[in-house]
């Protein structure tokens, strides 16, 4: 299951059977705990941070193919988690999905500007996550 | 052009470009962030498009801002414009009494600078009196100007409040929904729904006519109003059927909150001199609470059968959904 670690997601020739990996990141208990529940069952492997700072730290310990992330949250936000991330080794590799209540365009086009993949406006449901795990090739 | 007619997009100038740049893939921060509104199901209303256009095309966002402001405020302007003119004169002859002032000859003569002083005080006085009327007539502009803003406001409100009974209409309803719930993710609070439709409202408008039905409506609005507390949205989901979105509040206390509206009905009746009379109007109720990470149609859904299940039950009730609680 390693192997699939910090590998990206294209190089998979047989991405179906591998175990794909998501860090859930959001300060609320509510969002980890649907999110979780939602990710488990499409057959994702979860873990969960609750602020930017614990999830680089998970993230320099094992990068995840996916990271769900909150904007607004104490000690590290997300724009700044994404900004640290990507300027790590190995960060560029997991896609970023936003994940948040902000939804005009200038949080958009930010998110975005600073290396996001997707971007999915709470609340968010089974069929919306799917559609954004898709986009960025994560189903 | 068919981006435009797609998500009912005025076809202005400004919007015209934005969608010519998606189109013609020029910008890729443009494509990805209108892409990720579509993606979204966000409405392209009227600030997400002038968002839009100032981060897009910035060079134009000075230009155009200083053009609407000139075209809302010209006459204003022109007016103050007017009095700047006026002012700039006075203080042109001010400037040049004050010089004539001091190239007089003193001399030594104390009598001299004394009616130089006089002369000084005049003068400042006279400028004082007028810059007083300038600051008048400044404060009247400014005054036109809040009223301007105060019509923008009055417009944007109308344009979310349902014409007929005043409270939030169904596009508001919407975007309140999806907000409320966003809240309700985040805080794990709990949140309810309340559908509440008028028992035979078509017999109603059938026996004493539309202007009657209108009449029903805006007294049950008023009255689901006055039965809810502040931070409840009450909305015209459609024809004789309201909405009220409940933040922090269980099933349980919705179901409440719904029985005192039943109750505040049938205590405070609409009282109409008909031939022939009205029965007193009452209502059927559904109640559903939210579940994060589901659909919010389906959580509509629930209410929606909830309410299904009170009119058949016999009207006049309150039905709580039955699939979650």
């Amino acid at each position: 299951m390693s192997s699939s670690i910090g590998t990206g997601i294209s190089e998979s020739a047989n991405a179906n059977t591998i175990v794909k990996s998501c860090l859930v990141t959001d300060d609320s208990a509510t969002v980890r705990r649907v999110a979780r529940k939602l990710l488990t069952s499409l057959g994702f492997e979860v873990d969960e941070a609750e602020n930017g700072q614990i999830a680089l730290e998970k993230c320099l310990l094992r990068m995840p193919d996916v990271v769900l992330l909150d904007w607004n949250m104490p000690v590290m936000n997300g724009l700044e988690f994404l900004k640290a991330l990507r300027h790590t080794e190995g960060g560029r590799a997991p896609a970023v999905v936003f994940c948040t209540t902000e939804t005009d365009v200038d949080h958009i086009q930010r998110a975005m500007a600073c290396g996001a993949n997707e971007y999915l406006m709470k609340p968010f449901d089974r069929e919306s996550l799917i559609m954004k795990l898709e986009m960025v090739a994560c189903l | 052009m068919e981006s435009l007619q797609k998500f009912a997009i005025p076809a202005t100038p400004a919007n015209y470009a934005i969608w010519y740049e998606y189109h013609a893939r020029q910008s890729p921060n443009l494509e990805r962030t209108i892409d990720v509104l579509i993606s979204n199901g966000a409405s392209f209303d009227e600030s997400t498009l002038q968002d839009l256009y100032s981060t897009f095309f910035s060079s134009a966002k000075e230009a155009q801002a200083v053009r609407e402001t000139s075209v809302l405020a010209l006459n204003t302007l022109q007016e103050i414009v007017g009095v700047a003119d006026f002012a700039s004169d006075d203080a042109h002859q001010f400037g040049a009494t004050l010089r004539g002032i001091a190239s007089r000859n003193l001399g030594e003569s104390l009598g001299n600078l004394k009616s130089l002083i006089e002369s000084l005080v005049d003068e400042s006085k006279n400028m004082a009196g007028r810059t007083d009327y300038v600051g008048l007539r400044m404060r009247e502009s400014a005054g036109k100007i809040e009223a301007l803003e105060h019509n923008l406001e009055e417009a944007i409100r109308d344009a979310t409040l349902d014409g007929l009974t005043g409270v939030a209409n169904r596009k508001s309803f919407d975007s309140i929904i999806r907000k409320t719930a966003a809240e309700a993710m985040n805080t794990g609070e709990d949140l309810a729904l309340l559908m509440i439709d008028i028992d035979h409202f078509k017999r109603v408008n059938d026996t004493w006519g539309h202007q009657t039905g209108d009449t029903v409506l805006r007294h049950l609005a008023k009255t689901v109003q006055k039965a809810v507390r502040g931070g409840d949205h009450v909305a015209r989901y459609g024809g004789e059927e309201f909405a009220v979105i409940l933040p922090r509040t269980d099933a349980d206390a919705a179901v409440n909150v719904a029985q005192n509206i039943r109750q505040a009905l049938a205590r405070e009746p609409l009282l109409l001199d008909l031939n022939p009379p009205m029965t007193p109007i009452t209502v059927s109720i559904g109640a559903a609470s939210y579940e994060p990470g589901y659909p919010l149609t389906e959580w509509v859904g629930r209410t929606d059968a909830a309410l299904y299940h009170a009119k058949k039950e016999g009207r006049n009730r309150v039905e709580l959904d039955r699939n979650w609680n």
